[in-house]
């Protein structure tokens, strides 16, 4: 057992020797979440990461204008309009995945509001198993809510005082109070944190790609002590004295996970100080997400160590998770913005359910269980490749 | 236990395909012995001691290594069991004291039981100053010495070397001859490949020359010398055309074989003291002059070619 340990210190040790390479592997993934956040912020679009919400406006009052306002504001849910669309048009589009909801406002729905009337309710069509959905709801609940609360508090400030604070007025201000909350002060509208926070909602999707992007890069490092070991037949060497097969594996795949673990544990810290992206919102979510993704990617790693017959075939290996997981998987682009098909492909790599996994905490704001899927997915993986790769170094070198 | 020979080889056969690597090797080393396995490339040695230390599963036949068999008893076989593999097996990036002590704790020592038996190893094979040096620094010779350590210590019963002396400085090579004799001396028992003949010489108490994955001969330096009669053979050239020569040197007494390859003539003598004067007086009476004369006693060599028609290093 304790020979698991010697050999992960061993491997450790072995890629501390290489400074530069140890700190690129630590660096890099910094700099290119930089890099990629701003470019993609840049781009617009792309960068947003909320759910699409269909929206169909039946009613011109001032307040439905309102509550298209506040819809327009939210962080979690975008708002796709096109005048061209019908209901049923909607229902399709969300049957297909296309949008995570879509909400018709029905005439006279802004002046039943105002009476305080309950006649008249949104009409929401929704896929209501997806997870999607639930985020939804709450946020269309919070908006809602907000806009009735609105009303009702203009309503009795203008009975009060209908001379000094016409009602118009009253709405208006109760609504920027909301927008104000008193716990939120500190975070006011100074150009500078807003910029910030324009960018986070960017980076909230790269920053995750990034950390999933460079564990690929840690891998084939680590992968590479792991072929140098069977070429130099040190690792024949190994088999001679009493440690057993499955030790070397486990001892390597310990030393990978714990490169791959810090490097995420840095990316993560970095993520949430720096760059605002709210990993530790549902901490014990991102450490779950993050120890199962480390995990999935050590396995790989391992694997690739086994299987491959000399460094050159380790990178290509190595580049092929890289490239085809990464952007099968969503790191470089979301899914949802490359429709359901893809969406669906895209879930054979484990990198798009570590996306999911972090994207769901820190991006679509949900809480604990949304991430035990995702994470179940990505152990589900790394017990594959840890398989095959036990696997290949039981048959490569004969007993 | 005290009889009880260290290696025991009992008609192993490996083939890799269609290539038959070892073809029924049987041979047996007592326990404090030297036995060498003398071969020219590809001869089957590599395979052989990679059955033997488990690496490797023989197609068929066993060995017993101090009573384990390696067919049932793995485990026993490497605890009893030092290795040097032919080539450097070490971490180049990690220097000679961090290997020996990953080594020692793959073999099971710990703590100051390791730490000591680390620099008592670096003592033996000479590296103690600059131990704290990455291996991939070192020297040919000196990574071979690291080698050969790492073998030492758990201070096993049976050592194998393989090849231990390849490519490597006269003085290095010298340091490890006169370790495995120390070794031996401290009563390990030693199974060593190589090509090259003068180490089978000088440090075995047997050889097994082995070719084609055969042991085509098997017994102590001088058993091994009576099989090709202790004839010795003398190669000479001359300033004239050889045939012209040929004829006189073969009719001198002693003289049991000519031959003429390229400018060289080779002689089969008996006893190449008695024989050498005539043959200058044979020359001089011809109005020739001998540009050069190797003698070569009966050795290993001989007896290879001896045995297959070929030299040992083709
Ligand atoms: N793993 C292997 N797969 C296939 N063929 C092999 C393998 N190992 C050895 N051989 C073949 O078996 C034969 C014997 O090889 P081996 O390495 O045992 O020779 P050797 O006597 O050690 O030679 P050398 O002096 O070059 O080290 C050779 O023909 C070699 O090509
Ligand atoms: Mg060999």
């Amino acid at each position: 057992m304790i020979r698991i340990l010697d050999i992960a210190f061993k491997d450790l040790l072995q890629l501390m020797r290489d400074f530069k390479t140890f700190m690129f592997l630590l660096l890099m993934p910094i700099l290119f979440t930089f890099l990629f956040g701003y470019a993609f912020g840049g781009f617009g679009g792309n960068s947003d990461s909320r759910l699409p919400v269909g929206y169909l406006s039946q009613d011109n009052h001032w307040v439905t204008d309102s509550l298209h306002d506040l819809f327009s504001e939210s962080d979690l849910i975008s708002l796709r309009e096109n005048v061209f669309l019908s209901p049923a048009d909607l229902e399709q589009q969300v049957a297909n995945g296309d949008l995570a909801a879509a909400i018709i406002v029905p005439h006279g729905y802004g002046r039943d509001v105002l009476k305080n009337r309950t006649d008249l309710r949104l009409i929401v069509i929704a896929d209501t198993s997806s997870t999607a959905w639930t985020s939804v709801e709450a946020e269309l609940l919070r908006i809602t809510s907000r806009l009735d609360g609105a009303v009702r508090t203009a309503t009795i400030i203008e009975r009060i005082d209908s001379e000094r604070m016409p009602f118009h007025y009253a709405f208006e201000k109760t609504l920027d109070a909301w927008n104000d909350p008193p716990i939120a002060v500190t975070e006011t509208k100074s150009p500078a944190v807003a910029k910030v926070s324009d960018s986070g909602a960017a980076l909230a999707h790269t920053a995750p790609g990034m950390i999933l992007q460079f564990a690929i890069a840690g891998l084939l490092t680590a992968a590479q002590i792991i072929v140098t070991e069977r070429k130099t037949r040190t690792l024949q060497r190994l088999l001679t004295t009493s440690t057993r097969r499955i030790d070397v594996a486990l001892g390597h795949f310990l030393a990978i996970f714990l490169l791959l673990f810090t490097q995420f544990a840095i990316l993560i810290v970095f993520g949430q100080v720096i760059l605002k992206v709210d990993y530790f919102r549902v901490p014990e979510a991102t450490v779950l997400v993050a120890v199962s993704a480390a995990l999935c990617i050590s396995a790989l790693g391992l694997l690739i160590g086994f299987a491959a017959q000399s460094e050159e075939q380790a990178i290509t290996f190595s580049l092929i998770p890289m490239f085809v997981f990464s952007g099968l998987g969503g790191a470089w682009v979301p899914l949802e913005v490359t429709g359901a098909t893809f969406h669906a492909i895209g879930h054979v790599s484990p990198v798009a359910w570590g996306m999911d996994g972090f994207e769901n905490i820190v991006a679509r704001g949900l809480g604990f269980e949304s991430v035990l899927l995702p994470s179940a997915a990505l152990l589900g993986y790394a017990l594959l490749f840890f398989s095959l790769a036990v696997w290949r170094l039981y048959a490569s070198e004969e007993k | 236990m005290e009889n009880l020979p260290a290696i025991e080889v009992l008609s192993l056969h490996k083939a890799f395909g269609e290539n038959r690597a070892v073809q029924g090797v049987s041979f047996e080393v007592g326990q404090g012995e030297i036995f060498s396995l003398l071969g020219p490339n590809g001869a089957g040695k590599t395979t052989t001691i990679s059955m033997l230390s488990c690496l490797l599963r023989p197609d068929d036949g066993d060995a017993r290594i101090m009573g384990h068999s390696i067919r049932s008893d793995g485990n026993g076989v490497k605890s009893a069991l030092g290795v040097v593999p032919q080539d450097i097996a070490l971490y180049e990036d990690l220097t000679a004291r961090e290997n020996l002590s990953f080594w020692g704790k793959m073999y099971g020592l710990r703590g100051s039981a390791l730490k000591k038996r680390v620099d008592e190893v670096l003592d033996i094979i000479g590296l103690r100053e600059r131990a704290n040096e990455r291996v991939g620094k070192y020297s040919g010779g000196m990574k071979r010495r690291v080698n050969i350590g790492v073998a030492l210590l758990h201070k096993p019963k049976v050592i194998y070397m393989d090849e231990p002396t390849v490519g490597i400085d006269p003085q290095s090579r010298r340091n490890i001859l006169d370790s495995v004799v120390a070794l031996k001396d401290q009563g390990m028992t030693v199974l060593y490949t190589t090509h090259y003949m003068e180490e089978a010489q000088e440090l075995s108490d047997q050889i097994g020359i082995m070719d084609h994955g055969q042991m085509i001969a098997n017994g102590t330096h001088d058993e091994l010398v009576k099989l090709v009669g202790g004839q010795t053979r003398i190669d000479l050239t001359v300033n004239a055309e050889p045939q012209r020569i040929l004829g006189a040197w073969q009719s001198v007494e002693g003289v049991e074989q000519a031959s003429v390859e390229d400018e060289k003539i080779s002689l089969l003598v008996a006893d190449s003291n008695l024989v050498l004067p005539h043959l200058f007086e044979a020359a001089t009476r011809q109005s020739m002059r001998i540009t050069s004369v190797d003698i070569r006693e009966p050795n290993l060599e001989a007896v290879f070619l001896h045995l297959t028609g070929r030299a040992l290093r083709d």
